[in-house]
């Protein structure tokens, strides 16, 4: 049977059997077009108006053009040779234990003390199904259903809260935003959905490493979390362990959704494949996350640790809409080898009162370019809007680089703006200090590089600050002498 | 022998192919071109007539008390030459070398598509100046007294003008550039000023563009610096309706050093843009930089500094502030502070706000007794004038401060509080 002759032959499928199990087995043949996203659309079990809001992205994004503003150089990717879907493996297909894994992760499992059977759930060890994980995810799953609030993956949320996904899908990050997005909205795949009522605090951390039963999401990931009126969520995305991924290309859409008096707290630890010592391989981590704060005096915060993949490229955002709404951003992006960033946010101040705050702290090494992008907007209406800004760069070695394209827009005369940059090497003053107190000079660094990072570790929830401690240190290993 | 006509044609079609430049490209974002081309039309390219002006207009116009070797522009033609040079001074106008020393003009109308912020309007300067001035200091003489180049434009039509600093080694100079206008019918100054330091020259160079509110200005100062140089630039933008300057230091030679300081003062519906590049090429260089900005009106004003340590660059040292100061809720700016940092040797850092004058400060001068207009009036003064402090020749800075406090509201009582 032909491709196309496949292609058809699924799509029919749908309308015989309705949610068609056996189809998940499947992987699609490389390219894009409408039967592509009609069959994921059918796999997925979607109504109508999904499989229409997909098409219509899908259209929109045949008239763009891929973006190449960013301060990155790749080979540019062929969209028509990326399979589009390709369903979880089976946890046989995997290795059949740890000693199959490559020694290497194991090591790096181990320095950043990561339990054993952690170990074999990240490596994709083929695993009884009994783990801890499993039964710590069950027990939070009961504790949430509790207090009201909804957690499962996206395309659950379709089809057992579809009023929710109509509302809100597309309304942060419209199917044409950019070129990214546009691809994501068409193809997408999984991700995650979070929704909390009206006045709920979110008894507790949602993290999507506990959402095991969506671990391979594949690479066009969409998560849209909703803060209904007085709500608080905090979400936390990736962990600190590397992942291995055979995907190249990573586009990815968050939004997020304040009401009045909400607060969404969105941490993320990034650490994939960043490529080997050559720059041959890794990652392209092209994201598009933004936040909406619809609410009067509601909050969104954003918290980024970014040490994986070759290339990223994403800008975090909040849309201050509501008067008296904050909006607020820490990052620390680590770039070394031959890895790239061109990373930042854009606070767009709309509402009265609205406040920002932007701490970016980047460290370059090896050969690593990283360039933090900002954008500071502050409207004609947005009376009394504040935002302070510092972003500090660290370069190690002389042949990395470290860029900084702060934009600030200004179009009222109450605001006050703050713009603060510095770009420094190690102090060699501090260096010294720590050598006579006996300290050795990896160890010295590690130690001025997370001084250099302790603004943004704080805002990480607890268990993951001491993560991204570690991370650092191993990240660092090998870039200093 | 250079063929001069040749070169026109060379930059003539670079700029046909660059065309002028859009808010498509990142560089021209916020300043959109397009109004000068309606406004103009046609007359954007062709040179405006030589306009008859008598002594006592160049009297009005000139600073006042100002000892200086002084030459006059007029819509774009030398009219008044300098007399009684130094011996080492030589101030040639292009008009001149175009057509006695080809050789020379040809340098002062040289232009790379590779230069930062290169645009095809650099391009098309070299392709229709006309006339200018060329400075030549040669190696230790030091000037006593500066140089004043007033360029008067008049009624409507474009002025190309090219200018040439060329100093020689350990030489010193102090050059002042003066735009200013008496024309009711919109015009364009177009005037591009190439800057070579020999090693340990000095160059302050004063660049104040008070045209009148109808003209069009587009400003470019581009600079090399050899070893050890320094340059003190201070770019002062009051008049004009659309007004961009581009100012690009190349510290290339170990030990230069640069301070750029500006001010920009658009009220009304003025658009006042101000782009800089500052290239750390060489090791051990030190880079200062000073902007501020009173808004007010429906005044739209931009700012982009962009400092770039190339790789190499080791000891680099350099800082960048942009401060402004929104004084009407119409007014807008634009700014963005850019680094682009290729080595781990440096100190680099900038700072850009934005705000408005501070309560505590203004309660505290009401407290002494003055009006609330008074007191903001002081305030909003003293913001401006920090960058001007550095200014070499009292008589130029107090001509600026008068010229800028003229632009506040109660700019009539300047005389007054400037004492």
């Amino acid at each position: 049977m032909s491709d196309n002759a496949q292609v058809e032959h699924l799509v029919d499928k749908k309308y015989e059997a309705g949610f068609v199990t056996d189809i998940e087995s499947d992987t699609l043949p490389p390219g894009l077009n409408e039967d592509v996203i009609r069959h994921i659309s059918a796999i997925k079990g979607e109504p109508d108006w999904l499989l229409d809001w997909r098409l219509a992205a899908f259209a929109h994004w045949k008239t763009m053009s891929e973006p190449h503003w960013a301060h990155v150089k790749y080979t540019p990717t062929d969209y028509q040779a990326i399979s589009y879907y390709s369903a979880p493996k089976k946890r046989e297909d995997g290795p059949q234990s740890l000693d199959e894994v490559d020694p290497k992760l194991l090591e790096t499992y181990k320095k950043l003390g990561i339990p054993l059977h952690e170990q074999e759930f990240l490596a994709g060890v083929a695993v009884d199904a009994v783990f801890d994980s499993v039964s710590v995810a069950t027990t939070f799953k009961g504790k949430l259903k509790d207090a009201g609030v909804i957690f499962c993956p996206i395309s659950e949320a379709v089809q057992e809260h579809p009023e929710l996904v109509k509302k809100y899908l597309g309304t942060v990050v419209p199917t044409g935003d950019n070129f990214f997005a546009a691809l994501n909205s068409a193809v997408f795949t999984d991700g995650s959905f979070v929704y909390i009522p009206k006045g709920v605090r979110c008894p507790m951390e949602l993290s999507t490493y506990f959402r095991i039963n969506a671990s391979n999401t594949g690479q066009f990931e969409r998560t849209l979390i909703i803060a209904d009126e007085g709500a608080y969520v905090s979400y936390l995305e990736g962990c600190t362990a590397p992942q291995r991924d055979e995907n190249q290309l990573h586009a990815a859409v968050v939004e997020l959704i304040a009401h009045d008096d909400a607060q969404i707290k969105y941490s993320t630890v990034q650490n994939w494949y960043p490529g080997d010592e050559n720059g041959v391989g890794g990652i392209y981590n092209f994201v598009t996350k933004r936040g909406d704060c619809r609410g009067a005096r509601s909050k969104i915060s954003w918290t980024q640790v970014e040490t994986g993949s070759a290339i990223t490229w994403k800008y975090p955002s909040c849309v201050l809409r509501g008067d008296d709404s904050v909006g607020e951003f820490y990052s620390v992006a680590l770039t070394k080898m031959h890895q790239q960033a061109d990373t930042g946010t854009k606070m767009v101040h709309l509402g009265k009162n609205t406040r920002s705050t932007i701490v970016s702290k980047g460290i370059s090494a090896g050969f690593g370019q990283q360039s933090y992008r900002g954008l500071v907007h502050i409207g004609k209406d947005a009376t009394g809007a504040r935002n302070h800004t510092q972003c500090d760069s660290l370069l190690i070695g002389s042949t990395c680089g470290a860029h900084t394209f702060p934009y600030v827009e200004v179009k009222n005369p109450t605001a006050t703006m703050e713009h603060e940059a510095t770009t420094s090497r190690i102090g060699e003053d501090q260096l010294f200090y720590c050598k006579s107190r006996g300290i050795a000079e990896e160890d010295a660094v590690n130690l001025i590089v997370n001084g250099f990072c302790k603004d943004v570790f704080n805002e990480l929830p607890m268990e993951f600050a001491v993560e991204a401690n570690r991370l650092m240190e191993v990240s660092l290993e090998g870039a200093v002498g | 022998m250079p063929d001069i006509a040749a070169l026109r044609k060379q930059a003539w079609d670079a700029f046909e192919q660059a065309g002028l430049p859009t808010t498509r490209q990142e560089e021209w974002k916020y300043t959109s071109l397009a109004r000068i081309g309606s406004t103009l039309g046609e007359a954007w390219w062709t040179a405006a007539d030589p306009a008859s002006l008598d002594d006592a207009d160049i009297e009005a116009l000139a600073i006042p008390e100002l000892d200086a070797w002084r030459v006059v522009f007029a819509n774009g033609r030398l009219i008044r030459g300098a007399t009684h040079l130094p011996d080492g001074l030589t101030l040639s106008p292009l008009s001149e070398l175009l057509t006695g020393n080809a050789q020379q003009a040809a340098v002062a109308l040289q232009w790379q598509d590779d230069a930062p912020l290169f645009n095809g309007t650099l391009a098309a300067n070299s392709a229709l100046a006309e006339d200018g001035l060329c400075l030549c200091l040669t190696d230790g003489v030091k000037l006593d007294k500066p140089v004043y180049m007033l360029h008067i434009a008049g009624n409507g039509g474009a002025s190309h003008l090219r200018h040439g600093l060329w100093l020689g080694k350990n030489s010193e100079a102090h050059v002042i550039e003066h735009y200013a206008g008496v024309n009711e019918e919109p015009g364009l100054t177009h005037a591009v000023t190439l800057v070579h330091l020999g090693a340990g020259a000095h160059l302050y160079h004063d660049r104040l563009q008070d045209e009148s509110p109808k003209h069009f200005h587009l400003g470019r100062l581009h600079a090399t610096q050899g070893r050890d140089s320094m340059l003190s630039s201070h770019a002062v933008g009051l008049g004009a309706s659309l007004s961009r300057l581009d100012l690009a230091v190349d510290l290339a030679a170990p030990g230069a050093s640069c301070i750029l300081n500006g001010l920009y003062m658009p009220t009304g519906r003025q658009h006042c843009d101000h782009h800089t590049q500052i290239d750390h090429s060489a090791p051990h260089c030190i880079s200062r930089e000073h902007y501020r900005g009173v808004l007010d009106g429906r005044a739209h004003g931009v700012f982009n500094g962009k400092v770039v340590v190339h790789q190499g660059a080791s000891g680099t040292d350099s800082a960048q502030s942009n401060a402004n100061l929104l004084l009407s809720d119409k007014a807008e700016v634009d700014a963005k502070p850019e680094l682009v940092i290729h080595h781990d040797d440096v100190k680099a850092a900038h700072g850009c706000t934005v705000g408005q004058l501070d309560d505590k400060q203004l309660f505290y001068l009401k407290t002494r007794g003055m009006s609330d207009e008074e007191a903001r009036q002081m305030l909003t003064f003293a913001f401006a004038d920090s960058v001007l402090t550095g200014m070499r020749v009292p008589a130029v800075r107090r001509f600026i401060e008068k010229r800028a406090f003229s632009k506040l509201p109660l700019g009539a009582d300047a005389e007054a509080m400037l004492g």
